[in-house]
């Protein structure tokens, strides 16, 4: 019989050694996501794109100006006819619509947040989630698989904490590009709730762009929202005041 | 003595028992005649409310918009309601017309929301459609042509926090299947005599709602009134054979489109039928009164067969002694329920309590219809009932042998 301080040594060194994979799948896990977001990071950046909309009452393009600062600070001017002058702007804490009839700037919260933005497929929740992603969500190297003949890391990502759109992701990683080739978003309970690919991505010397994806809801019948970038100016410079409520109604 | 005389003459003999069966009756009359008023009332007013606020007696939409209403397609509209509405004026029968936008609406004001739903009307025209006068529009005015401005039910008003002058933004889903938001100025409050109205619902200006809607001379529906004598069914078919009628509308009338007025007609069968238990309950009295009487009367039985009357005479003699009494007491019973009901009729039921949070097409205060018809069948239902039970008790008469009857009591 092993004596009492013997067994713990044991037990110790078994589960060191059973962990060491889950530990080192981990750091992979992280460094993959961490490289996938750094290489779409950006100080600033200006596009030019479209929303094309299709469900079973045809199809609808919406076209648009954005601005993005960091992380986090964003701003839409649409321009299509129907919908010129609106304005979306997103900081670190809020979400913000503007409308030129409205006398009153809209601060979107709560419930209000998964409505379909503009009648696509991405609701103004999808907007929320920004590119730090290790700060909300835990991170697990699935495994590897082939994505439309490309291999690609499956990570699945779970959220720490309710602040997120989605409980749960899986993402598969572009082994040779560290782009998303494709994303799952899941409820709580599981149940897949939309998926995304991405169609084209646009190089910038040392950085990605996604310049073309398709978002599909799960839960609607024959809907898919592509977006497009048509003109990406990156570094561009902004005032300090841009991403405010004061620069809403210029 | 003629056995009606005589029978006439013992309802009288023993004042309190025929006063007994009297009652009974009467007041089963009398529960039946208020019961129909007041079932005809809630049909009137559930048919008017269909008619005035939510299907008209014809309602005209996209042929597709029904099929898909639950994902609010508001890009389904009706073409040139103007040009349709003229139209529609020549056909017989045909009253007023109300084109229509609705739509549901997020209230924003300050930080907090609320659902609601609009309806874009054309304020000058609709007064021949419903009334938005003064009795409806409790504090401010109504909403001006061609003015950012809102009518708001009183329970909504109070909910969001907001009187007349006050501003709110709303926001909704356009017709181009976007979303657009728009600042409206609450012109007046109004208490509207269906409750459903008060409580979600805002009016605005049609031409400004479809500029917000982005729907330029478009509308999501036209609700047609149509003439009393005029059958809405058949109009709606006129309209379906009428040239330049568009193949992509769908025109229907109030009946086929909701069914609660079709769940208040149900409800007129089955009232009928608990109208049926009134009676034999009633008749559980008279019958119970009847053995009464013949268990009490049995020397008087055993003495008028020993006179030589026969016992079909003693069963007519009783027959005719109840069918005094379910006349006079029908009559009196059917005359207090009218009296009763046209009191009601004029000072209405007020439900308001009742109907809190109730989602049913009928208004907060009901005034009961009194129907000729069904009150001079409650009549004769009443002696018809009343008396054919009296007749299972009275038959025991014919076999009542007058030494026996003579011996007992």
């Amino acid at each position: 019989m092993l004596p009492l301080y013997k067994k713990h040594t044991v037990v110790l060194i078994l589960g060191t050694l059973l962990l060491i994979p889950r530990i080192l799948s981990a750091q992979s896990a992280e460094s993959i996501i961490q490289k996938m977001d750094e290489l779409q990071s950006f100080d600033s950046l200006k596009s030019t794109g479209s929303l094309i909309t299709k469900d079973r009452f045809g199809t609808k393009t919406v076209t648009f100006i954005s601005w993005s600062e960091g992380s986090d600070s964003s701003l839409i001017e649409f321009t299509s006819a129907a919908e010129a002058g609106q304005k979306i702007l997103r900081t670190s804490e809020e979400l913000f619509l503007y409308f030129p009839d409205a006398e009153e700037v809209i601060r979107l919260q709560g419930a209000a947040l998964r409505q379909s933005m503009m009648g696509s497929d991405i609701s103004y929740e999808d907007m929320t989630d920004g590119k730090d992603t290790l700060d909300k969500y835990e991170v697990e190297l699935l495994g590897e698989e082939l994505v439309e003949g490309q291999n690609c890391y499956v990570i699945e990502m779970t959220a720490k904490s309710r602040r997120v759109p989605y409980p749960k992701q899986t993402v598969w990683v572009l082994k040779e590009s560290f782009i998303p080739q494709k994303v799952e978003y899941f409820s709580k309970s599981g149940k897949l709730l939309k998926e995304m690919r991405v169609l084209e991505v646009m190089d910038m010397d040392d950085k990605m762009i996604i310049s073309r994806m398709v978002l599909e809801d799960k839960l609607k019948k024959n809907s898919s929202t592509e977006m497009i970038l048509e003109t990406i100016e990156v570094d561009v410079s902004l005032p300090s005041n841009f991403f405010s409520l004061d620069q809403l109604s210029w | 003595m003629k056995l009606g005389s005589l029978a006439f003459r013992n309802i009288f003999r023993n004042f309190r028992r025929s006063l007994l069966s009297a009652t009974a009756i009467a007041v089963a009359s009398m529960s039946i005649v208020l019961l129909y008023s007041l079932l005809g009332g809630m049909e009137q007013d559930m048919k008017y409310n269909l008619q005035t606020y939510s299907t008209g007696a014809i309602r005209i939409r996209n042929l597709e918009f029904t099929k898909y209403e639950r994902l609010n397609p508001m890009h389904l509209t009706v073409e040139n309601p103007e040009t349709l509405g003229q139209t529609l004026y020549k056909i017989n029968g045909v009253s007023a017309i109300s084109p229509r936008i609705g739509f549901p609406a997020r209230i924003y004001k300050g930080d907090a929301t609320f659902n609601a739903m609009g309806l874009g009307v054309n304020f000058e025209t609709e007064g021949n459609f419903q009334d938005l006068g003064d009795a409806v529009v409790q504090t401010g005015r109504l909403p001006r042509e061609g003015q950012n401005e809102a009518l708001l039910g009183y329970k909504l008003a109070q909910e969001i926090g907001v009187t007349v002058g006050d501003k709110l933004t709303i926001l909704s889903t356009t017709a181009v299947r976007g979303t657009n938001a728009i600042t409206l100025t609450i012109s007046g409050v109004a208490v509207f005599p269906f409750p459903a109205l008060n409580e979600k619902t805002f009016y605005a200006p049609l031409d400004r709602v479809q500029y917000f809607l982005k729907m330029p001379n478009q509308v999501q529906e036209i609700l047609i009134k149509t003439n009393e004598a005029a059958s809405a069914s058949q109009i709606a078919e006129i309209m379906r054979g009428w040239p330049g009628m568009s193949a992509e509308l769908e025109i229907m009338d109030w009946k086929s489109i909701d069914s609660s007025y079709s769940m208040i007609e149900m409800a007129s069968t089955v009232y009928g039928i608990m109208a049926l238990f009134f009676f034999l309950l009633g008749s559980t009295v008279i019958l119970n009164t009847t053995i009464m009487i013949i268990y009490e009367r049995m020397k008087e039985i055993g003495t008028l067969g020993a006179m030589g009357m026969s016992g079909r005479q003693l069963v007519t003699l009783f027959f005719l002694e109840s069918l005094y009494i379910s006349i006079i007491a029908s009559f009196l019973g059917v005359a207090l329920g009218m009296i009763i009901t046209v009191i009601l009729q004029k000072t209405g039921i007020d439900l308001t309590a009742s109907m809190e949070g109730v989602d049913i097409d009928i208004s907060s205060v009901l005034y009961p219809q009194l129907s000729l018809k069904s009150t001079v069948l409650v009549f004769f239902y009443s002696v018809i009932v009343a008396s054919i039970t009296s007749l299972i008790p009275s038959r025991r008469v014919r076999r009542i042998e007058p030494v026996e009857a003579l011996r007992s009591v």
